[in-house]
């Protein structure tokens, strides 16, 4: 039965929407100020133990000898794992390209500081780790590779030594005629860039309670995971077990923005849970361990590109080399995040063709994870530097170089040269309002009259393409098959009409549990405290992925959408059969199931529910008293990559112009931000309030990346940023407060016409501060090209200046 | 290092005796003795604020103090708001609902705890009061423009 899923909320059936698309109140929230809502380290079970990890302090050392006896003896430690237990019993991780992945602990080699190489488990965390005291190690260690550059070096140590170099994957994509494009232009504008380590660093780390059932051999995980049945698929990998024998249980958890770790984690406390004859194993990482050595690292990179431009401002071609620093191997995923910006390689702007070469190499820092954005925040501050360097020497406006470039309205659904094909969009449209409410005009004239004052004063313009609900596709070039993703959920109505949906995912922020309530109360009419949202385990969910990419708003949409369509045929059957009349004479209206043209006939949707399981003999012969449904949505059309990396990857491309105003001080080198603005357009925004809070969270971390936060490491690999008095969240008094406006323009291609959003702001925060801060340094003849622009680095270039 | 020690703190207006070790954090304690999880930890280094709670009315750290350090004291934790009477939750926290100063929501308990301890001594602080109180207070979902509203709102009602 094909399923027609709405495309707008007005095919909803029911005479207007009361929740879709207003401003309700989430329903995750009274248990979460409460303080009720079950976090990781809030569950326990009888019997548990507590893992406490012993970690590497050498960044490239050979692991000589493991002495764990004293710490076996300490009273309350059940039991210890090593190297030795790890070579046994598990697999190297698959998340890696082949050949690249490593165990969950070093088992002849260290290849990071902070890598695990010996675990206890004990009666407390107390305990255990005072049984870490007593493990002995010996290390012998070696030569170090501090960063990608070194890595590449001829004669370069090498981390992985049945390769012969560091470099993990080389490749260069080649869309259209690109050397043509560079060779007609009138201007060439190149610049190299250097994009510094940030990361996610949600307020919670992770954390699991891991029991392997050494009768039946299965393993159940409770876990802060944004990917629970993609964790388990890992497990059964890593861990050599069937992965119907692997349950995974997500908890709500405190944010993720795709740095929870985890795998090895879990792999630690799964392992010492076997060894510990099946007792539970709690691990919870803490901040300094997260920092050092969790998913918590992205984005290492040097970029050296140039943009191909006509005399008249039009720009024709793009080309990018990047050297990118995965650290001790790709175990992460890391290597995806060079893949992403294939689904919005050009931006907004109609450019022909591209290049785009890639060298990931590995060094003895910290594996690279994901993080918010995934790869495209980095590209698009390179993209739109470019776009102001080009504005700047042609003596263009910046904003009306973008302008001049965007792809237009009636060109949609568009055609990158990387392959990936934008839905929709009205970018001059964004670019306007958000020039209008910024009163861009003044704001360049007082620019001017601050400038003459010698005050560095600078205003950012940047636009961004944000492509959501990813797609594995995308990632094939990488080595990552698969087509579709599909994400799944059970509807079902009780004998009294309440409302049950199940889904596949955890809380994690984004308010996908409220986003579930709204569309089914509006689809059946019923109040939003009718229905309840159901987490399922992996062994019982229909098949699903959860958050990432920003994906799960509009597939979660989907599949809640074709589960009430299916349960709305079935009722219509059932219902004709009590109204004696024909089903295709029956419709869904306002929560009644009623005949078509005749007033007053009409039953509610409990009492058809009712009937269903309750009264076999009024169903029609055959039916099944069933008043639930299945339904898995999946992208429609994603097709699989061609030579040069091109395919329909991200079904949606959202669109934001932000601007800013900054003032850099010259004593110090701080940057404040003055004002900012942002027009974004996500098509149909289901819950407005949810939308801003997303764009809102993308623009603090923006501004961290941007300003403050970086890993930094010593010449010997040494993390010199492990807690967070040296990686600096922005505060409340760095993050500014942002006018917010909207353009709408609908997907063509989604459910209820919303597109991703979950990432938004961080797509292009960074890029724009970074753009204004050159805007106001602009006079003294120096420029930012790399991040963060803290103001130790801007001081730096002003002193260069001035000299 | 297991020597224990017997402490009694009230918390959320109920008295406790307790033999603790004399390493166990305050908010180990109340987490993980009393059964108290909505104190949540984020750091352990006193710098997020996830884990504040209101020490004799002052919000503090409870990563940064052992349990033998509150022997005596009185305590109120995210578990103390809620009027258990009725059932009501506390304006705080109704206005961090109703003006969406919450995400993923593992940071709040702190921030309330801050604003309780602000409107405590000032019950119509200015923006840069707000901003002060929570300066120590550290969110990566929100990016704290709900917050302020939430707690403007608070400001209000208590
Ligand atoms: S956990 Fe106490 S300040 Fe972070
Ligand atoms: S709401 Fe997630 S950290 Fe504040």
């Amino acid at each position: 039965m094909a399923i027609e899923i709405p495309k707008s909320p007005e095919e909803l059936p029911t005479t207007s929407p009361r929740f879709v698309g207003k401003n309700v109140n989430r329903i995750e929230d009274p248990g979460l100020v409460a303080g009720t809502t079950e976090f990781i380290d809030n569950f326990s079970l009888p019997g548990m133990l507590h893992c406490a990890i012993l970690r590497s302090p050498h960044a490239h050392a050979r692991v000589v000898k493991v002495n764990a006896d004293a710490a076996a003896q300490l009273p309350g430690v059940e039991a210890v794992l090593t190297g030795e237990d790890i070579k046994r019993w598990c697999n190297p991780a698959t998340t890696s390209p082949e050949g690249w992945g490593t165990y969950p602990m070093a088992v002849d080699k260290v290849l990071f500081v902070g890598e695990p190489v010996a675990a206890v488990a004990a009666s407390s965390r107390y305990v255990a780790e005072d049984a870490l005291e007593l493990i002995e190690v010996e290390y012998e260690t070696l030569p170090v590779v501090k960063d990608a550059r070194e890595g590449l070096k001829p004669d370069s140590p090498v981390l992985f030594e049945q390769h012969e170099s560091n470099v993990i994957h080389d490749r260069t994509h080649i869309w259209g005629d690109v050397d043509k494009v560079f060779a007609e232009a009138d201007h060439v504008i190149q610049e190299k860039f250097r994009w510094n380590r940030c990361g996610a660093n949600p307020m919670e780390t992770f954390g699991c309670v891991c029991q392997w059932d050494v009768i039946q051999d299965n393993l159940t995980c409770h876990g802060s995971y944004q990917t629970p049945g993609f964790i388990g698929l890992g497990r059964s990998a890593s861990l050599n077990l069937p992965s119907n024998k692997i349950k995974v249980v997500s908890h709500p958890h405190g944010g993720s923005f795709g740095g929870k770790g985890g795998p090895r984690g879990t792999d630690i406390a799964s392992l010492l849970s076997r060894k510990a004859n099946g007792k539970p194993v709690k691990y919870i990482e803490d901040r300094m361990e997260y920092l050092t050595a969790g998913g918590g690292q992205s984005w290492d990179r040097y970029y050296d590109a140039s943009i191909a431009v006509k005399a008249d401002g039009t720009v024709t071609g793009f080309k990018v080399d990047l050297l990118d620093d995965q650290g001790a191997g790709a175990e992460g995923y890391g290597t995806i995040s060079v893949a992403k910006p294939l689904a919005a390689f050009t931006g907004c702007y109609r450019i022909e063709a591209a290049k785009y070469s890639l060298k990931l190499v590995a060094t003895n820092r910290a594996p690279t994870y994901p993080y918010r954005g995934y790869g495209p925040p980095p590209h698009n501050f390179v993209l739109e530097s470019l776009m102001d360097k080009a504005a700047r020497s042609l003596q263009i406006d910046v904003a009306e170089i973008r302008r001049l470039n965007y792809i237009r309205p009636d060109q949609f659904p568009y055609t990158i040269p990387s392959g990936n094909e934008y839905d929709s969009g009205n970018y001059e449209a964004v670019l306007d309002k958000v020039l209008d409410m910024a009163d861009y005009k003044k704001m360049r004239e007082e620019q001017a009259k601050a400038q003459a004052e010698g005050r560095l004063v600078g205003i950012g313009v940047a636009s961004t393409v944000e492509p959501g609900v990813f797609d594995w596709n995308a990632y094939a070039t990488v080595g990552v098959p698969g087509v579709g993703v599909p994400e799944g959920v059970k509807v079902s109505i009780d004998i009294l009409g309440n409302i049950t949906v199940t889904v596949g995912f955890s809380l994690e922020g984004q308010g996908q549990y409220t986003l579930a309530v709204q569309i089914v109360a509006d689809y059946f009419g019923v109040e939003m405290d009718a229905v309840r949202v159901a987490y399922a385990a992996t062994d019982v969910a229909p098949p699903h992925f959860g958050p990432g990419g920003s994906r799960l708003g509009v597939a979660l949409s989907g599949a809640i959408l074709g589960a009430c369509k299916k349960i709305e045929e079935k009722f219509r059957i059932v219902a004709a059969g009590l109204m004696q009349c024909e089903p295709e004479h029956m419709e869904l209206m306002d929560g009644l199931m009623r005949i078509k043209g005749v007033p007053g006939a009409e039953m509610p949707i409990a009492a058809v529910a009712g009937a269903m399981l309750a009264r076999s003999d009024l169903l029609p012969p055959g039916m099944e008293p069933c008043p639930e449904a299945t339904y898995v949505w999946t992208a429609p059309g994603r097709n699989e990559p061609d030579d040069q990396g091109r395919c329909k990857s991200y079904l949606t491309a959202a669109n934001a112009t932000h601007v800013v105003l900054v003032e850099v001080d010259r004593d110090t080198g701080f940057t404040d931000i003055l004002q900012y603005f942002i027009v974004d357009d996500c098509g149909t925004r289901l819950n407005p309030s949810t939308v801003e809070g997303q764009l809102q969270g993308g623009v603090a971390q923006g501004v961290g990346a941007a300003l403050y936060e970086e890993y930094v490491y010593s010449d010997d690999a040494q993390p010199l940023a492990s807690t967070f008095m040296d990686y600096l969240l922005p505060t409340v008094s760095e993050v500014p407060i942002t006018e917010k406006g909207e353009v709408v323009t609908p997907s063509p291609f989604t459910p209820l016409g919303a597109k991703g959003c979950g990432e938004g702001a961080i797509h292009t925060t960074p890029a724009v501060i970074v753009c204004a801060i050159n805007d106001a340094l602009s006079p003294l003849g120096v420029q930012v090209r790399e991040t963060p622009a803290s103001p130790n680095r801007v001081w730096n270039l002003i002193q260069q200046a001035q000299q | 290092m297991a020597t224990k020690q017997e402490i009694s703190v009230t918390v959320n207006g109920v008295s406790y005796q307790r033999e603790v070790e004399v390493r166990m954090t305050l908010a180990d304690f109340l987490r993980h003795e009393l059964g108290l999880g909505g104190t949540h930890v984020g750091c352990e280094h006193g710098i997020c604020g996830a884990c504040n709670i209101l020490i004799d009315g002052k919000a503090m750290r409870s990563c940064l103090q052992l349990a033998v350090q509150v022997d005596g004291a009185q305590i109120t934790t995210v578990e103390g708001l809620r009027n258990l009477e009725t059932g009501e939750l506390h304006p705080v926290q109704q206005a961090f609902i109703e003006e969406h100063g919450l995400q993923c929501g593992f940071c709040t308990p702190g921030f309330m705890m801050s604003t309780l301890e602000l409107l405590g001594e000032n019950p119509n602080p200015s923006d840069e009061e707000i901003k002060h109180a929570i300066g120590g207070n550290l969110c990566r979902c929100t990016g704290y423009e709900n917050i302020l509203r939430s707690i403007r709102l608070a400001a209000t009602r208590v």
